[in-house]
């Protein structure tokens, strides 16, 4: 048979209009939809120095979608993780997100875990609408007038630094702080952001400077604060070499005032350069409710019970059990919405998401609405004692019940 | 407090110093600068970590083994990034070639080490983090035990007046029937080990990290330039003198004010003097 360019015109008018029609009188969609694969874009820093947090957020992905589908997926329809690997690098970053949403055809994203790479994606993932779930700190990547499709679904930067000063300032009872960081991008516009916090709460701030991470000894910078009057260090450095010779360097000069500050200082790093265990006390770090051994001893009954399921299946010595529930938390947002709207179209994950009140997650309970896409809840955000990491998880600071 | 800047800045200082001799030690056999000096004082910490702490030798066993590495990275050097270039008329290529070379090991360090700092071991267990630690006077005595080994090499023996003489005319050496090549890639063993025992006697102080290579190659270049090309007082009165100056200025302005302060003082020094203050004006044929 030929195909002539008339007969082709009017064939595809023809199967336009059938398709047009169908449309207008609400057919249902082809069985091939009802049946296909929810396809989730899942993008992490798996290898590379960046890697141990995603490793994190990979394994609860994995155990979540075995989950899921062992038990007969969403309405039928199986969950497909598509993972990339952006190695802690934007530009992979971007260009994975490219791929996902162009080759792939995802109907949502996971990720990227790290705020550099979201700094990158965010903006490319909005002006397709995808909708995305990421768990990143900077406060810019939240903006549901730029990004409607961005939600957040951990701790913003502002909430970090909201747990320390009210640690600081209402438990600890300590008014006179030196606030600091490193000298990476992170550090120094944490410290600024920390330093407007405490100033408008009415803290006197004694000392505010950033301080090289490669910087072998932080005595001088020590004894500055001491001298300045400061009772409590408020720190936002990444680097465990720089947390840790601040830990030897304060017991150096016997100065015993808490350190407290980004989850950092509870790396399992830091323990290895500390001169000896007793400088990591008195050391207190950004840590969740959910992933918190109470003064019982014990994890919230929801936690406890997720970490008995995983027992066995997942390691927990090496990583950190918020970064695991998040990402179980994660997909089940995701599947949620399919199962609830029926639909993997961008506009039915976001106007479900915008609904979402107290959602109850593991990592936390979230709620979103159409112009705040903050999800996580402030009071679940508490502080930990640094050197008190088992099996993923803290002991809560003192002071807290 | 006085004592705390003292201690840190000199120790500090004396690890700037020896990554100055090691500069001057390979510049002086080829005329070439090689920016792997800083690696071979990171490699110097990093096996030190690896061989006693990972590996549990004894700690004399650990420092020999470390030291012999850090040779044969030196050898390595002149053999990959400047031989290779002095065979060609455009000696600047050393620019690209040591540069190469100085990030191809900080890369594989990162790979095969860690990208965190690692703990470096307590090689006497004296002192409590007080001004008195052996973190602080290790370096110290290194600075002091090169000085020292420099002088005995260069002035009562064969092999180091051979040194001396190509440093001072590789041409004439050469016709005098010194062996240039073989000395060229000693004096390249001698600095690994320089370097090397800068990296391991500061281990305690800098941790075990990759990328205290890139920061001893900045800083340790530094008194190199104050003092002088090739000239070891030079450098090592110029790393003592930036050490202390540094966490002086670390007290007094604070974290990255402290190397803004370092480097107007350099630029200062180099307008005032720039052969390098113990450096002497080179002259020029015509």
């Amino acid at each position: 048979m030929t195909i002539t360019r008339r007969g082709f015109a009017l064939g595809s008018a023809g199967a336009l209009g059938v398709a047009a029609s169908g449309a207008a009188s609400g057919l249902a969609r082809p069985a091939i939809a009802a049946n296909e694969p929810i396809r989730i874009g899942w993008m992490g820093a798996l290898t590379g120095p960046l890697a141990a947090p995603s490793i994190g957020f990979d394994r609860g992905t994995k155990w979540i979608v075995a989950e899921i589908n062992g038990a007969g997926g969403v309405k039928g329809r199986q969950i497909e993780i598509v993972a990339r690997d952006t190695q802690g690098d934007p530009t992979k970053a971007v260009n994975a997100t490219q791929e996902l949403m162009a080759r792939q055809k995802v109907h949502a994203v996971w990720g990227p875990v790290n705020s550099g790479e979201s700094l990158a994606t965010t903006p490319i993932m909005a002006r397709q609408k995808m909708p995305d779930l990421h768990p990143c700190v900077v406060n810019s990547l939240i903006d549901p007038a730029k990004y409607p499709n961005a939600y957040r679904i951990s701790p913003s930067n502002t909430q970090w630094d909201d747990a320390v000063r009210n640690y600081c300032m209402n438990i600890l009872k300590l008014r006179d702080v030196a606030i600091f960081g490193d000298s990476t991008g992170y550090g120094t516009s944490a410290v600024k952001d920390s330093v407007a916090g405490f100033a408008k709460a009415g803290a006197n701030i004694v000392y505010q400077g950033v301080i090289d991470p490669n910087q072998t000894d932080v005595t001088p910078d020590l004894l500055r604060m001491r001298d300045a009057g400061a009772k409590a260090m408020v720190c936002w450095s990444v680097t465990t070499g720089l947390n840790a010779r601040l830990m030897n360097a304060r017991a150096a000069i016997n100065w015993n005032v808490p350190i407290v500050g980004h989850p950092a200082l509870g790396a399992g790093e830091v323990g290895k350069l500390v001169d000896k265990p007793a400088n990591w006390q008195n050391v207190y770090m950004d840590g969740y409710r959910s992933c918190s051994f109470g003064p019982d001893g014990k994890l919230p009954p929801r936690s406890q019970e997720f970490v008995d399921r995983i027992k066995g299946k997942i390691e927990l010595g090496d990583t950190s059990l918020w970064w695991i529930t998040c990402a179980v938390d994660a997909i089940n947002l995701i599947a949620k919405a399919v199962a609830e709207t029926g639909s993997t179209e961008p506009d039915a994950f976001i106007g479900y998401w915008n609904k979402l009140s107290r959602y109850p997650g593991l990592f936390g309970d979230y709620t979103f609405t159409p112009t705040e896409h903050n999800g996580y809840p402030t009071d679940e955000v508490v502080m930990s004692a640094a050197n008190s990491q088992r099996d993923g998880a803290y002991t809560l600071a003192p002071g807290y019940t | 407090m006085l004592a705390a800047i003292l201690a840190s800045g000199l120790a500090i200082g004396a690890v700037y110093a020896l990554i100055g001799v090691t500069y001057n030690t390979m510049f002086s056999a080829s005329r070439v600068m090689s920016f792997t000096a800083g690696q071979l004082g990171m490699l110097g910490g990093v096996f030190g970590a690896l061989f006693i702490l990972r590996l549990g030798l004894p700690p004399i066993v650990g420092f020999l083994l470390a030291m012999a590495g850090c040779a044969v990275m030196g050898v390595i050097t002149e053999a990959i990034a400047v031989r290779p270039v002095l065979a060609r008329l455009d000696q600047h290529l050393y620019v690209l070639s040591t540069l190469a070379l100085a990030l191809m090991i900080q890369q594989v360090a990162a790979i095969e080490w860690s990208t965190e700092p690692q703990p470096f071991p307590r090689l006497f267990g004296i002192g409590n983090g007080d001004p008195f630690d052996e973190k602080f006077w290790l370096p110290l005595v290194a600075c002091a035990a090169v000085i020292i080994g420099l002088e005995l090499l260069y002035r009562r023996t064969l092999v180091g007046r051979a040194f001396l003489a190509i440093a001072e005319d590789n041409f004439a050496a050469r016709a005098l029937g010194l062996p240039e090549r073989n000395l060229r890639i000693a004096s390249f063993a001698l600095a690994g080990v320089i370097g090397g025992l800068a990296g391991f006697a500061s281990g305690e102080l800098m941790l075990a990290f990759f990328a205290n290579g890139a920061m001893l190659s900045f800083y340790g270049f530094v008194p190199v330039a104050l003092g002088g090309l090739g000239n070891n007082r030079g450098a090592i009165i110029g790393g003592l003198g930036l050490g202390l100056f540094q966490q002086a200025a670390n007290f007094t302005f604070g974290g990255v004010f402290a190397s803004v302060a370092v480097f107007i003082v350099f630029i200062v020094v180099l307008l005032a003097a720039p052969q390098g203050l113990f450096g002497a004006p080179v002259a020029r044929r015509v």
